[in-house]
């Protein structure tokens, strides 16, 4: 693990920003702790001395003076901190859901769409310790050991030499046994994973343990899966609990060699007790934040992690060429004309498709006539929903899309009425079922609403029903219906002449297809160009015209 | 469960948990030892005694050094092991708990994600000897032989130690609990909002793009997480107060120690090693006693934890959920004849959820015979999947429900299971190989058996590609599709060999272009047997109808579903039945 990825900083100004910040306020509290030892081990030293609790009252109100700044410093490095990292965290989901706006749909859906959101929203939160932790003690590391070494090599040079000899241990114990810790780790990864979720997928089973009698069995089986990870993890822990030990052995050890070797030196004369005092009190703190360091890298190494994600997504939108930018401007206020837009005959000639070298489609010749409801039929991984990414300029295509002989417009972009479309997941978002069907159309009608869930054949639900995240809250049809009635919406407001929806009565029994159909028949006879890709025998026999896809030679099924 | 019932599980006994704590304790001890034995060290050497006198301070400060790392490697290993052990215990209690009352009677843990979490709270809770109960232990008695040292050198400065620990175990423990708690109800419902809409975004980016909708979402994105960064970075300001707090009060602890013990210095016992000792123990005490607000902390989650568990598993078995009779076997129960008409009948049969105030299942009525092809239909919400539950008996239900010419009530519930068998909507696999997946439904099964069976279901081909039965299925089946899911689920049941066979919506989580495909083979897969298996299936998109010898519908109850209500119940199409009496 690199200590501090220099995309971070390119990326999150606000880590710059708090670098500064904290490597003035770790300077001042090395001044700090410097004076506060200074300031202890003399008046010690003038007491024993035999001066007076009066002629030592200045010191004693430095010294409270010096505890109460360094714990104000203590308290703005840790503020700054804990702040930096909400701010750097802010700055990285930000960037994150613009690239992966811009990537698009196409990108996404090519990832794990949990994983992303995972690490767009909660996925950053293995930040904050590195910020509130780690950092800090990286930037201490840097600037505080330093300096109080060499206070210590000036004031009393043998014990200098000994916290100089006792402090490179450090590293070089930690990568050693990090590297030991990885190894084993590595050997027994498998098992471990294993092991480390064997119980989940023994409770998570336990309706299907008993749906075969086998639930009895499983409390000696727990034991061992729970004994096995004890095993397994207890010997990785021997290794890698030693970089602990090492820490600690060694700065303890420093002590222990500064306070002998400066005792015997106090004996025979050769050292003042002040001088003794002072870099006793002195050789642990050089410690201190090297062992912050070692015990704050597991956080870290979570935070570098989660971070690493973001970056590989921010990198490979930098390195995206840049397509045209979706939705220029703010479609929806320019043209709320309810009028429908006269259109012929929507078509697509020797239309392909291409993903990363990959024919999804070749050569997909058809035409959709005004006034009438086709359907798209072809067997899976034909690339049905390729082509209809490709009419609605989702993916870049081969051949020509015209409407009227004018090639179309790409979704979202301005000149991008001509089409209404409802995918296969009905991709609703929280607010109200009134706005989610009203959705970027800039017009809210309520009457017009109701009339676009009727003829999705959804009268019944509530307009102002509100739904969660993705929908939430409705059942897979009623979500289902909401998205074609988002559609008819939008047709019927902004006069789009092409509806086009993928798979739409999937999740809905064979009478409410009938229905949603006969709604969308009534959208025919206004003369519009309604498309579905479907493989329900209903639809099918519906619809006025049939187009088959066929697979791209060579693509498999 | 109560949470204390939890906690003392979680708890190791005395004899485990001590070896831990003793040895955390001697390493605590030796860091205080070595800053005042070191102090004591070089404040006596000043006085030029003869090197005689400071031999033993000299072994110690070594000694010391050396146990400090010592100890505290052999606590971590000691309480890590009692923990790991405990958390075995723990788990089977815990397990032992569920069992009867899986899978309807465990309180909202009907979602998957909920079970999973429920499972992280348990293994949370081996922090209670390792964050909390040790550190507490550790810091709590070294506080105490602290103040007793010092109160036997300087009985002022004792007193002065004593109320600076206790002022920053007091104050410590105030800050952090307002942080934690303001940060818990302040940015929970902030953190939640900027949660949705990114979920919003993602999961409806081509939506929003093609409804240009994207830039208003991304603003509305960038309000809520300014509003979240901005809450965040209020409370930051508290982030560090504790560790200020406990620095502040180690400085005064020294400061009262000087101011007090200057004027007692060559008046009676009090002499300069003696003050040194007495004016460094605080420094290193307080860094031990830094430990106790964290463990207040953690004892905040492990509380949480503990209480999720305890209202997770409900104390008494709620009496929606049939008793489970352990010990009478899992064979096919004698008696019951599965052979002919009516080898399944339900008269009547209603059923709830616990702690539901209706029914979700009110008066069903219908017969199985073996051979038949059943399929239940309707709306969400009109009670298939309680109807499934009932049928396997995890629900409890009122009026008739035979078997055989039997009550189930005389049946122990999972003898019941080896007549009935279900096919789950989203199939269970575990995170073994496809052989181990296929060989607890029959562990006799050889081989050949199972390359029989993956046959029938349509799998052959797939587990060769996959490289054979040892082939894992991943973690809850990640690297199977749902369809293939389905398949191995079936393949299972199929090895169980249960007469009567429910297939609760077989087709929810697969492509709707496979829907037809796959329900077609399963019940071709089904037939075939020597005997004929019952099968019912569940579902709410249509199934072809020259695969089933009866439907049944369902009529929507708990949450209307008007869209699909108010119409006649299906078609006629191959209907020999009556849905509802």
């Amino acid at each position: 693990m690199k200590p501090l990825d220099k995309r971070l900083l390119k990326y999150a100004g606000a880590a710059r920003a708090f670098l500064a910040t904290g490597a003035l306020l770790g300077l001042a509290l090395t001044i700090l702790v410097v004076a506060f030892c200074f300031l202890l081990s003399q008046i010690v030293v003038r007491a024993i001395a035999g001066d007076s609790l009066d002629s030592l009252m200045p010191m004693l109100a430095g010294l409270a003076g010096v505890i109460i700044l360094r714990s104000i410093v203590t308290w703005l490095l840790d503020w700054t901190s804990a702040r930096a990292g909400a701010v750097v965290k802010s700055q990285l989901r930000r960037r994150l859901l613009s690239a992966i706006a811009a990537l698009g749909p196409g990108w996404l859906s090519r990832r794990n769409a949990t994983g992303v959101a995972t690490v767009a929203s909660t996925g950053l939160d293995s930040l904050d310790s590195y910020f509130s932790r780690y950092l800090p003690q990286l930037i201490l590391t840097v600037i505080a050991t330093p300096i109080i070494v060499l206070v210590i090599l000036f004031s009393d040079l043998p014990s200098g030499i000994s916290v100089l000899v006792t402090l490179p241990i450090i590293p070089v114990f930690m990568v050693l046994i990090g590297w030991a810790t990885q190894t084993m780790q590595r050997r027994q990864w498998d098992s471990l994973q294993r092991l480390s979720t064997g119980f989940l997928d023994v409770v998570g089973g336990l309706a299907t343990l008993k749906l075969f009698g086998r639930q009895h069995r499983q409390a000696a089986r727990i034991t061992s899966i729970t004994e096995g990870y004890r095993r397994e993890t207890m010997s990785v822990l021997r290794v890698s609990f030693l970089s602990g030990f090492a820490l600690e052995l060694a700065a303890s050890l420093a002590v222990a060699l500064v306070a002998v070797s400066v005792g015997i030196r106090l004996i025979d004369g050769s050292l003042g007790l002040s001088v003794g005092l002072f870099v006793l009190l002195l050789a642990p703190e050089a410690f201190l934040p090297l062992r912050g360091v070692g015990t704050q890298f597991h956080n870290a190494a979570e935070g570098v992690a989660a971070s690493e994600h973001v970056f590989e997504i921010l990198d490979e939108a930098e390195r995206m060429p840049v397509l045209a930018p979706p939705a220029a401007g703010s479609p929806g206020r320019d043209v709320p004309t309810g009028r429908l837009r006269k259109a012929g005959r929507l078509t697509l000639h020797d239309v392909g498709v291409e993903y990363a070298g990959v024919l999804a489609v070749s050569g997909f010749t058809g035409s959709f006539a005004a006034g009438s409801l086709s359907v798209i039929t072809g067997a899976s991984g034909a690339g049905k929903s390729s082509l209809i990414a490709a009419m609605l300029g989702f993916v870049s295509h081969s051949g020509l899309i015209a409407l009227d002989s004018v090639p179309v417009a790409a979704a979202g972009g301005s000149g991008a009425d001509w089409v209404a479309w409802a995918g296969q997941r009905p991709g609703l978002v929280s607010g109200t079922v009134l706005e989610n069907i009203t959705l970027g159309s800039g017009v809210v009608d309520r009457s017009l609403a109701m009339r676009a869930l009727a003829l999705a054949s959804a009268a019944e639900i509530e307009l102002d029903l509100p739904l969660g995240a993705a929908g939430s809250g409705l059942s897979g049809g009623q979500a289902q219906r909401i998205g074609i009635a988002r559609a008819v919406y939008r047709s019927l407001a902004r006069g789009c002449p092409v509806i086009i929806l993928d798979e739409p009565t999937s999740a809905l029994d064979s009478a409410t297809e009938s229905s949603v159909i006969d709604g969308l028949k009534e959208l025919v006879r206004t003369g519009r160009i309604v498309i579905l890709v479907s493989h329900r025998p209903g639809v099918i026999a519906a619809a006025d015209a049939r187009l088959t896809v066929n697979a791209p030679i060579g693509v498999g099924i | 469960m109560e949470t204390h019932d939890v906690l003392r599980l979680a708890q190791p006994p005395l004899k485990r948990f001590a070896p831990g704590a003793l040895l955390g304790l001697a390493s605590a001890l030796c860091a205080v030892a070595l800053l005042a034995t070191a102090a004591y060290l070089i404040t006596k050497a000043a006085e030029q005694p003869p090197i005689l006198y400071l031999g033993m301070a000299m072994v110690g400060v070594r000694a010391f050094a050396l146990g400090r790392a010592g100890f505290r490697y052999a606590d971590r290993l000691a309480s890590h092991d009692a923990a790991f052990r405990t958390l075995r215990d723990l788990r089977v209690g815990v397990f032992e708990r569920l069992v009867p009352l899986a899978p309807d009677g465990l309180a909202g843990t009907r979602r998957g994600d909920l079970l999973s979490r429920l499972v992280g709270d348990v293994d949370e809770l081996q922090n209670l000897p390792l964050r909390v109960v040790s550190p507490l232990v550790i810091s709590g008695s070294v506080a105490v032989l602290s103040v007793v040292t010092v109160t036997l050198i300087l009985p002022a400065a004792g007193l002065a130690l004593a109320l600076t620990l206790l002022m920053a175990f007091a104050l410590g423990t105030w800050a952090q609990t307002r942080v934690a708690g303001r940060a818990e109800r302040g940015l929970a419902p902030l953190r939640g909002a900027f949660t949705d809409r990114v979920i919003d975004l993602l999961a409806s980016l081509d939506v929003l793009i093609a409804y240009g909708a994207l830039e208003e979402r991304l603003a509305g994105l960038d309000e809520a997480d300014r509003r979240l960064t901005a809450a965040v970075t209020r409370q930051s300001v508290g982030v560090g107060v504790t560790s200020a707090v406990t620095l502040l009060l180690a400085g005064i602890a020294s400061v009262l120690a000087l101011v007090l013990g200057i004027p007692a210095l060559g008046q009676g016992d009090l002499n300069g090693p003696a003050l040194a000792v007495v004016v460094f123990v605080p420094l290193a005490v307080f860094e031990v006693a830094g430990m106790v607000p964290l463990a207040l902390g953690a004892w905040r989650q492990v509380r949480s934890s503990a209480e999720r568990v305890a209202s997770a598993v409900p104390d008494a078995r709620p009496a929606e959920i049939p008793a489970d009779v352990p010990g009478i076997g899992t064979d096919r129960p004698a008696g019951v004849s599965l052979h002919g008409p009516a080898i399944l009948e339900l008269v009547n049969v209603s059923a709830r959820w616990p702690n539901a105030a209706v029914d979700a299942l009110e008066n069903v009525s219908f017969t199985v015979s073996a051979g038949d092809r059943i399929l239940i239909e309707g709306p969400s919400g009109s009670g298939k999947t309680t109807l499934a539950h009932v049928l396997v008996r995890f629900l409890e239900h009122s009026g008739e429900y035979r078997l055989g010419g039997v009550d189930v009530h005389s049946l122990a519930p999972d003898e019941v299971r080896r007549i009935v068998g279900l096919n789950e909507q989203t199939p269970y696999l575990f995170d073994d190989s496809i052989r181990q997946n296929l060989l607890f439904a029959r562990d006799t099964a050889t081989d050949a058996d199972l390359g029989a069976v993956l046959q029938r279901v349509g799998l052959a081909d797939w587990t060769r590609s996959r490289g054979g039965l040892d082939a894992p299925v991943g973690e809850r089946g990640a690297l199977v599709s749902g369809g293939q899911a389905q398949r191995l689920a079936l393949a299972r049941s199929l090895l169980a060999d249960f007469p009567v066979l429910v297939l609760d919506e077989p087709t929810a989580n697969v492509d709707p272009e496979f829907a037809d495909s796959l329900i077609r083979d399963i019940l071709d897969a089904v037939a075939g047997d020597f005997y004929s298996r019952a099968v019912i299936v569940i579902s709410h998109t249509p199934v072809p109808a020259d695969l089933i010898s009866q439907r049944i519908r369902l009529q929507a109850r708990v949450r209307r579903e008007a869209g699909e209500t108010g119409r006649p119940a299906g078609d006629a199409r191959g209907s020999t039945g009556p849905g509802r009496p």
